[in-house]
């Protein structure tokens, strides 16, 4: 391990050394901005226009920076959908360069864009793998009951599936739902979704740009296997009050930005709530119950010179469901980041982060005069200190530390009830070094290329049981204060990309990930009880590694754009339930003694082509995959298909513009059904039918179809108030999808079996109102 | 529990559509089911040999006749069991007791299939108490068993609840890992089957089996995969781990029983 180390360190240094001995060149730095509303732009572009192949793209906190050799230049600056800037310098010293970008005084921004800025960045980057998504440009997409929602949008791309019907869940390259990074202004979400998973916990109005990367993230993101879903919330426009808002089926919204001091700071707060027990409270018979959930956004930010500027944000969201005092359960997340920018130089941009993040689980059962409960939580204080260093034309270098304090309470009893095995709430630290750097090695080859030390240190508290086969073979008693066992791991992360010419480039990568919170599940489709558990003596750290290829290509002007990918993923020290596992209420004595390891093997082919702008926008996305795990103790030691194995899985999306105030959405999706596990025969046992299983996972669900659309009417767009109407029907053409199978006996026919299937969501309409001022 | 959430959050929102479908399902039917109970109570004790059939057949169960079926036990009793009709044999001598291993073997064939229990200690039942809650304006009743759990650990329950003379599907496991030496707390629900609901004026009976951890592992598997499909499907099913070797489905269970009745109010 440790000679891997140096070897690895050396061969980084080495190739990072090269960025620094460089000829006299000066540079042009600065932030690009939103001129309506003040806010940064991520991902605007700068270019210089006798030299097309150089140019910078601003980073998530709107900073660029680009060395060029003493000389003469225009500079263009742009943005889809806003109107392109430029100006003349003389580059004879390092100067300054702040933008602030328009929108076009006409109406065309009608268009649905993914990905963003230089309309051929598809072929120029070395990134492999991602996807941005911006908000504004997603709402018109139809949704089932009208909730836009990042998380449904996202799982019409290709590689990435849903969990379900009508579940903001999703499954990347064959991943667990768990090995998902999903971040808020950088602030880690462990519960992710709102009521039993139809929602997520992410508000549209409060979002300015969502990301999602598929296992290639640059070694700045670590911490889980498949993918990094990187969501930011708006700065709050520094120019003028704005008011926005949305009615609908089933929650209403409410965001109130402006300037606190204008150009200077500025604030969002955004809240959206749900309502159907308003409307059940007039019912008798639910009078009693509660159900709901909540978000609350809070965000602002105050520039304190053009260098320096601070941000503070939060999240509160909560789940309630409740029956008088019978019966009660809610779960929440709450986040906090404060961060602080600074322009060290014109080269060097840093981020210091100090993260809060809170997820709690309660749940009580009144019966017969006790009081059962059940409580989890797990709660991080992080920090992160970022450096990006924008060393030459040729390399932008990002480097840094992240640092977590994580504690863990597992399933506790709580009420009247007592555990039998007291639990503790388990500490642990997570530390993270790393170095990546964005190289374009020639006019044709870019690299992105670097490595990423984690750490997982156990913090004393508790006493560690081990077991093998869920055998006890071991203890481990460590004091409050001590460390225990420290797993190291190095993450190698490498993509490369080559321009083959103007309009096509080839890529390929290669990389490492490495996971040691783990979701422990025993449901399919996830539940807010679901615990969470650190890597300990007895539980491994989770390891990925992934291979991937690809090819894009752009036509006629790049307004059309054709992107696949191959993977292959493999998977080690995965975890899953031993079969009939004592959990919830009978949790047992320690919840370690019922998991069992093995591994897991993702593979597959993705597509997508887009259309990006005209009358008629959208794409079309398929992946043909195989996804199979084998873990010891499971399906007789053999390699089987995870429930989310779906072979086939295409989605189309169509957004198309009548006129200045109509616009059309469709889309359409069809996969192959889940991998499913069905009986393969029958018995008797207590005179009753008991159903006999083979092969874990080798039978199909129905294939899964659906069509849905909708239609957004805008009018009034330049008047200061202006509303608009969202019309939409879930599910078109009323196909029974199967949500579930199960089987039994057959009261109509004594002594025989049936299979019965349950469908959801057949033609769901929904009206929402939206409105601006 | 999921459950509950799952159909109030169904009758909230969504009207969920239910209908029979007919799938192609592979046959791998034809294993050897072994169901095998000893008790505190006196003997006869039986042990019923019957083969599974397709999903697709009629629920008639083919019995295997010609066993081999022996009961031994730690103090160094044996007994080959007699052939009584349907799938089962009989003992005639064997004398159970709480504390001994009983182990079973049975030869089908030339293949041996064997297994072990170890029948607890006896905890008394003292009574049942009915409790119920509302919802949607229906009111289900459950039934809490009073019992007090021993002092120490590894106490391991099954309860068979039976309506007016008919056994309820759902099976409930409890286990002292919460509330080890208190008494009881937990109520037993019955299935959410319609008819199958508690009324008022309905006889229940509770039967309390004190199982051992083989056992209790055994009915936790089995009742994760009889119950419903809950919100995406439940958990991933399989046949329940069986504390018999060689394949065979089915169980060995040497537990202690006691039984209470009540008239719902």
């Amino acid at each position: 391990m440790k000679t891997f180390l140096i070897r690895h360190f050396a061969l980084a240094a080495m190739l990072f050394s090269s960025a620094v001995a460089m000829a006299q060149k000066y540079t042009i730095s600065g932030t690009i901005k939103d001129k309506n509303n003040g806010e940064f732009m991520i991902g605007a572009a700068v270019q210089i226009a006798e030299n097309p192949a150089a140019g910078a793209i601003t980073n998530e906190y709107g900073f660029y920076s680009l060395s060029m050799p003493e000389g003469e230049y225009t500079i263009l600056c742009s943005y889809a959908g806003f109107d392109q800037q430029q100006k003349s310098v003389t580059l004879n010293k390092n100067i300054r360069l702040d933008w602030l970008l328009d929108t076009p005084r006409t109406n065309a921004l009608d268009e649905v864009v993914v990905g963003s800025v230089k309309k051929d960045k598809n072929l120029s980057q070395a990134q492999m793998g991602i996807e941005t998504l911006n908000i504004k440009k997603i709402e018109k997409l139809p949704v089932l009951f009208g909730e836009k929602d990042v998380m449904k949008t996202i799982q019409l791309l290709p590689g990435i599936k849903s969990n379900g019907e009508g579940s903001s869940g999703f499954s990347v390259r064959g991943g667990a739902a768990d090995q998902n990074l999903i971040l808020l202004d950088e602030a880690p979400v462990y519960n992710a979704s709102h009521l039993l998973g139809f929602f997520s916990t992410f508000n549209s109005d409060a979002l300015k740009d969502a990301s999602i990367i598929k296992g290639n993230s640059p070694s700045q993101y670590g911490g889980r296997l498949s993918s990094v879903m990187d969501v930011k919330m708006k700065d709050g426009n520094n120019q003028d009050y704005n008011v926005t808002g949305g009615i609908g089926l089933i929650s209403s919204r409410l965001s109130v930005e402006g300037p606190i001091q204008k150009d200077k700071s500025s604030f969002i707060i955004s809240g959206r709530r749900t309502y159907a027990d308003l409307f059940l409270r007039g019912s008798e018979d639910f009078k009693d119950s509660k159900l709901y959930f909540y978000d609350l956004n809070i965000k602002a930010n105050y520039q304190i010179n053009s260098n320096n500027r601070i941000y503070l944000s939060g999240y509160f969201g909560r789940d309630v469901l409740g029956l008088g005092s019978t019966f009660g359960t809610d779960w929440g997340n709450t986040t906090a980041t404060l961060r602080w920018n600074s322009i060290l130089s014109r080269q060097l941009f840093s981020n210091t982060s100090l993260i809060y993040s809170n997820y709690d689980y309660k749940l009580n059962f009144e019966s017969a005069g006790s009081n059962l409960g059940l409580n989890s939580q797990i709660k991080d204080y992080n920090l992160k200190q970022d450096f990006s260093w924008f060393a030459s034309s040729k390399h932008s270098l990002r480097f840094g530390l992240q640092s977590i304090y994580h504690g863990i309470t597992p399933s506790k009893s709580s009420g009247t009830s007592v555990d039998s095995y007291p639990k503790k709430t388990r500490y642990s630290w997570e530390n993270a070094l790393y170095i990546n750097d964005d190289f374009k090695a020639s006019e044709q080859l870019t690299l992105n290329y670097g490595l990423r030390l984690s750490a997982f240190t156990i913090i004393g508290g508790d006493t560690y049981n081990i077991y093998q086969n869920g055998e006890l073979t071991g203890s481990r008693d460590l004091e409050k204060g001590t460390l225990g066992k420290t797993y190291l791991n190095l993450e190698p992360r490498l993509t490369a990309n080559y321009r083959i010419d103007e309009l096509s480039s080839v890529k390929a990568g290669y990389s490492r990930n490495t996971q040691n919170l783990h979701l422990l599940s025993n449901s399919s489709s996830g539940s807010p009880s679901d615990q969470w558990i650190g890597s300990s003596y007895t539980v491994k750290p989770e390891i990925a590694d992934q291979f991937s290829v690809g090819y894009s290509r752009n036509f006629s002007d790049n307004n059309y754009e054709i992107n696949t990918e191959v993977y292959y993923k493999d998977m080690q020290n995965q975890i899953d339930y031993k079969n009939g596992a004592e959990i919830t209420f009978d949790a047992g004595k320690d919840v370690e003694s019922e998991l069992l390891f093995g591994k897991g093997r993702a593979y597959g082919v993705e597509l997508i082509a887009k259309k990006k702008s005209g009358k008629l926008t959208g794409w079309v996305s398929y992946t043909l995959s195989k996804t199979e795990r084998k873990i010891d103790g499971i399906n007789n030691d053999k390699w089987y298909n995870t429930r989310l194995d779906k072979t086939h899985d295409l989605s189309v999306v169509a957004t198309y513009t009548l006129n200045p105030k109509w616009s059309l959405s469709g889309l359409f999706v069809y996969s192959t059904g889940n991998a499913v596990t069905f009986p393969t025969g029958k018995y008797e046992l207590n005179g009753q039918t008991v159903f006999q299983y083979s092969s874990r996972n080798a039978d199909r669900m129905p294939d899964y179809h659906r069509m849905d659309l909708s239609a957004t009417y805008e009018p009034n767009k330049k008047k200061r108030f202006h509303g608009s109407w969202t019309f939409g029907l879930y599910n078109v053409y009323g196909r029974e999808n199967a949500y579930t199978i199960t089987f039994e006996d057959n009261p109509d026919k004594p002594g025989t079996t049936r299979a019965m299937q349950t469908s959801l969501f057949r033609w769901v309409p929904n009206v929402t109102y939206n409105f601006k001022f | 529990m999921k459950n509950i959430l799952f159909i109030l959050f169904c009758a909230f929102l969504f009207s969920s559509c239910e209908k029979e479908i007919d799938l192609q399902l592979d046959d791998k039917s034809g294993t050897i089911v072994i169901e095998g109970n000893i008790t505190d109570q006196q003997g006869p004790y039986y042990v019923r040999i019957t083969r599974s059939v397709a999903f697709t057949e009629d629920n008639q169960y083919p019995a295997i006749t010609d066993a081999v079926v022996t009961i031994s036990d730690n103090t160094g009793q044996s007994e080959t069991l007699q052939y009584e009709g349907d799938g089962r044999y009989k003992t005639s001598s064997l004398v159970s007791s709480p504390g001994n291993t009983y182990t079973l073997n049975v030869l089908i064939d030339g293949v041996n299939y064997s297994a072990q229990s170890t029948m607890p200690s006896p905890v008394t039942l003292d009574g049942l108490i009915q409790d119920s809650i509302t919802i949607a304006g229906e009111t289900t009743y459950n039934i809490l068993p009073v019992y007090t759990d021993p002092s120490f650990l590894g106490n391991r329950y099954l309860f068979i609840l039976t309506i007016d003379g008919k056994t309820d599907k759902t099976l409930q496991v409890f286990s002292d890992n919460i509330n080890n030496g208190m008494v009881n707390q937990r109520t037993i629900m019955p299935s959410l089957d319609d008819d199958d609901e508690i009324v008022p004026g309905d006889i229940i009976n509770v039967e309390m089996q004190c199982i051992d951890q083989n056992i209790y592992t055994y009915y936790s598997a089995l009742i994760q995969i009889s119950g419903g499909g809950g919100p995406g499907g439940s958990v991933t099913p399989a046949n329940p781990p069986s504390n018999i070797n060689n394949g065979a489905l089915g169980y060995f269970s040497a537990h202690t029983t006691a039984s209470k009745s009540m008239v719902i109010q």
